[in-house]
């Protein structure tokens, strides 16, 4: 067949919108084993953005005859990857593709729940399904109020916030208590909002307390730290482990888990002591004089010998520094996402005392410096079709998050308090759990979340693979990857001028997979109809939703014009802020807010909870390795290859005290559980440490890959109770979830 | 027509393993059946806490005077024009022969189809103009890859765990800059 002006033009409208290139790029394996006769590949370019983590680097994915068969970067996402991607995703066709599939509705035959249970399951229809939990959701709301569903799910997308606010939904957690709820809870009131934003490009000076993100391949970031190395500024690392994040560093300390508080506090105290905070900042833009005696008093204990004794930190090299971090141009101490803010009790404490380094570093807003997001403005669902007022929210949080009263502002919810609400606090309120995306794993002791789970009477498991928690499921549905998805990205971890992406569907909805936000509106109109419908009385199409968000945002007359723009960025220029949203419309180092609450207003040094014992001798760390995402990648069968288990990874001191030898099973022990995995041995981290990779041991037999390889690491981690973070001091919600305490013996 | 070869700048490597799944996925390379073309290995030395690790994402070196190109007794492996080195899979008898030869064991043996399968750079990308797939998606520049002249005074012909042959292996190794240990 010979290429007509005919055939291209057919071939054009059957790829539908975007770049048509056919026949110059794909694998060599569609052309090597395509028959002489047959019409040329049809190969697009697509542009979207990635999701296999919340970064959502641009993707540019190539898809022949409707295959997707390759993702790489998207060249000018200056914001996001830089125009490449990270292992995790260049691997996400496997992810569309992976067999293991949740493909259609299901619902469970087998009343007997439980992890090595068979739920029988059986295809439902959508209608079915969806009928279904709307009627269990409105019995149990009727019978004992909307506090008697539990929605575990990210707040997103709108529309599923909606159905929330509408039912008067009181319950939903999500894992965010692991990642950033401390550092949300401080920057709130010392700098305004949370900022994940660090303009490492920038900085001549970064600090890093445990912050991890290069050696998550986190790209927002890594691009940043790089670019500053290559201008010759400098990076010090506070990590027990040599990992890729300290190997970018000119200094590396292994520093004693949970010790980073004291050698931030002696950091200030030394700051304080020798003046060396930015003057000029702190006394325009901050409430330091009004405290300033205060300050002074309180952070005078926290002297370098002490730091050194609890950190194996030296004194002198506290000092020099602290010197350095105030002298040495725009300097920056980041505190996000696995840092040790959600990793060890103290975390609050440490976010306040990270805080304050910028503050008197006088970066923040600034170039080099932590810096509020240049976000495109794209309006909700609330400011397209405005709701009726919604119900007000009444009865008991499960979580406990209600005696944390900031934590509770800050409007997540606790993993790590679950299931002490769900079988101690209020055993049988919940009678409905919704689940999105999120496994047992992720939580501190998931058998536990399990049990729990098994207490409720009626469980919906929204996902993309049949993960455990789906086995523990009366229905469940099948979710769409990202790669089936239409939605509209902007930048908020890397966003010095706003950008924004669009996030298309590479090729279309496999199986009878749907997306949350569709469930959304499907439940919507089943239990609040009201306030599902548009001004004109028609039920809100998520479609025209979409459009109506990208004309109000002003990307283009609709979704599909600004779809085939791409990547859009408005050049501002950056102008730093002069007045800070947090109370006062000025920075705060000491926080009367805290005070007036009787909690500490200016950080303390506070141990983590759990220190090493005769019985337990080492400290148990976790983390998230370059090539998987959490708990959700690990059936992926290009990453799985590259990673198919975890390991127990000692450094050699301690493995042969113990007479363990590489390979070898260990048992892993803290105070409430046991694993068993194989030893590796490692120069990369202290001897007292006992470090292991989150995300594996999952236990599902339908996820072919990941079933039963390697060891459940949040087994071995203690969950804890509201109450536990009131007495801790833990006003930020700290899950604690490197909190532990091990022994470790050959398996 | 130019050869062509890789660059590896270890300080730059995180591990991501992009390049790994790239070429997974582009070359349709089989998982779960102990072929990886390309592979970030990690080298430890030193003892806690003056450690070193040294990242490198290795594959086919396209070797000038490439043993497996020598060794094949059936010439099922060639070097063309521009210097890729490639496997007639139609050719190949699985002896393996190659893969024993090569002193970076780059030819790696398809227990399911009996043929040996290797780093192809990509030549289809090539061909077309495109870099190879690792190198397209490598986030850092740890892994690059370019017009042999060019790349050939880059860097060293040598780094710690790698030593080149008489086979005049096609990559270069940046061994100075920041984050040298």
């Amino acid at each position: 067949m010979t290429m007509t002006r005919r055939n291209w033009l057919s071939l054009t409208s059957r790829a539908g919108a975007g770049i048509l290139t056919a026949g110059t790029a794909g694998s060599a394996w569609g052309q090597i084993f395509r028959p002489a006769d047959v019409a040329p590949p049809v190969v697009q370019t697509l542009a979207t953005a990635c999701a296999l983590c919340d970064s959502a680097c641009g993707v540019t994915a190539t898809v022949q005859d409707g295959v997707l068969t390759f993702l790489e970067g998207l060249a000018g996402d200056t914001q996001g990857g830089g125009g490449r991607l990270c292992g995790k995703g260049a691997a996400g066709a496997a992810f569309l593709y992976d067999p293991n599939r949740l493909k259609y509705p299901m619902k469970r035959t087998n009343p007997n729940k439980g992890l090595d249970e068979d739920p029988g399951w059986v295809r439902i229809t959508w209608q079915e399904a969806l009928d279904t939990i709307a009627e269990r959701f409105r019995s149990y709301i009727d019978q004992y109020g909307p506090e008697s569903l539990l929605f575990v799910s990210r707040p997103n997308p709108d529309v599923f916030t909606r159905l929330l606010n509408a039912l008067g939904a009181i319950n939903r957690v999500d894992h965010i208590d692991e990642c950033y709820t401390a550092d949300k809870v401080i920057q709130k009131y010392t700098t305004g909002s949370k900022s994940f934003c660090n303009d490492f490009e920038n900085s001549r000076y970064m600090l890093l307390f445990g912050w991890d993100l290069v050696a998550k391949s986190k790209l927002v970031f890594t691009r940043g730290v790089q670019q500053a190395r290559d201008n010759g500024a400098k990076v010090v690392c506070f990590n027990p482990v040599y990992s890729a994040t300290a190997r970018w560093a000119d200094e590396w300390y292994p520093i004693r888990p949970g010790a980073d508080l004291a050698v931030a506090l002696a950091m200030i105290q030394v700051i304080l002591a020798e003046n060396l905070y930015n003057l000029e900042f702190v006394d325009n833009y901050t409430n330091f004089s009004l405290y300033e005696k205060e300050t002074r008093a309180h952070f005078q204990s926290y002297t370098l010998e002490w730091a050194q004794e609890l950190s194996d930190v030296p004194a002198g090299d506290i000092r020099r520094i602290a010197r350095e971090f105030s002298s040495q141009g725009p300097a920056i101490a980041p505190a996000h996402k696995k840092t040790l803010c959600a990793n060890y009790t103290n975390g609050t404490q440490l976010c306040h005392a990270i805080s304050i380094l910028n503050i008197f570093a006088g970066t923040i807003d600034r170039p080099g410096g932590r810096y509020f997001p240049r976000s495109w403005e794209i309006p909700g669902v609330d400011a397209i079709y405005k709701p009726a007022a919604y119900p007000a929210k009444k009865g008991r949080r499960i979580d406990g998050r209600d005696k944390l009263p900031f934590a509770d502002e800050a409007g997540n919810g606790n993993f790590s308090t679950l299931a002490d609400g769900m079988l101690n606090q209020y055993p049988g309120m919940i009678k409905a759990a919704f689940i999105n995306f999120y496994t047992i794993l992720g939580f501190p002791r998931p058998l536990r979340i399990a049990e729990a789970l098994n207490t409720v009477e009626f469980t919906v498991v929204m996902d993309v693979l049949p993960t455990d928690t789906a086995q523990l499921a009366d229905i469940v549905l099948p979710h769409i990857t990202y790669l089936e998805a239409n939605d509209i990205v902007t930048r908020e971890y890397s966003a010095i001028v706003p950008q924004v992406l669009p996030r298309r569907a590479v090729v279309p909805a496999m199986f009878e997979a749907k997306s949350i936000g569709y469930v959304s509106l499907e439940l919507g109109k089943r239990l609040a109809p009201d306030y599902f419908r548009k001004p004109n009385g028609d039920f809100i199409n998520p479609t025209e939703l979409l459009d109506e968000k990208a004309k109000a945002a002003g990307l283009g007359a609709n979704f599909a014009e600004f779809r085939d723009k791409g990547l859009l960025t408005r050049e501002e220029a950056f102008v730093p802020r002069t007045t800070f949203a947090a109370p006062g419309g000025k920075c705060q180092i000491y926080v009367p807010q805290f005070a007036a609450r009787n909690l500490d207003p200016l950080p303390v040094w506070k141990q983590k909870r759990e220190i090493p014992t005769p019985e337990y001798p080492f400290y148990y760390l976790t983390y998230i390795p370059a090539v998987h995402r959490r708990n959700t990648t690990q059936n992926n069968p290009i990453l799985h290859e590259m990673m198919p288990e975890n390991a127990a990874i000692l450094n050699p001191l301690a493995a042969a005290r113990l007479g363990i030898k590489e390979g070898q099973p260990v048992q892993v022990r803290s105070r409430v559980g046991s694993i068993v995995l194989n030893a590796h041995l490692s120069e990369t981290l202290r001897p007292d440490c006992v470090l292991v990779a989150h995300g594996f041991g999952h236990q599902s037999a339908a996820l072919k890959l990941a079933s039963g390889r390697g060891a459940r690491d949040g087994d071995i981690i203690p969950d804890q109770t509201a109450d536990d973070m009131v007495r801790e001091g833990n006003f930020g919600a700290s899950a604690g979830i490197m909190d532990a305490v091990v022994t470790v013996e050959p398996g | 027509m130019y050869d062509y070869g890789w660059l590896l700048d270890p300080k730059r490597c995180i591990d991501c393993k992009a390049c790994e799944a790239a070429c997974k996925q582009w070359n349709k390379v089989e998982t779960g059946v102990n072929l990886r073309y390309r592979q970030v290995r990690l080298q430890e030395s030193g003892t806690f806490p003056q450690i070193r690790v040294q990242a490198l994402s290795m594959a086919c070196n396209h070797c000038e005077d490439a043993d497996c190109v020598q060794v094949c007794p059936v010439k099922a492996i060639s070097r063309r024009a521009d210097g890729i080195v490639v496997v007639d899979t139609s050719r190949c008898i699985g002896c393996q022969m190659c893969g024993k030869s090569c002193p970076y064991a780059a030819p790696q043996y398809h227990t399911v189809t009996g043929k040996m399968q290797k780093c192809t750079m990509c030549f289809d990308r090539v061909d077309k103009g495109l870099e190879p797939a690792c190198a397209t998606v490598c986030p850092t520049g740890a892994l690059q890859w370019g017009k042999w002249e060019e790349i050939e005074s880059k860097g060293s012909p040598a780094i710690e765990g790698f030593t080149p042959g008489q086979n005049k292996p096609h990559v270069r190794f940046v061994t100075s800059g920041w984050g040298i240990r």
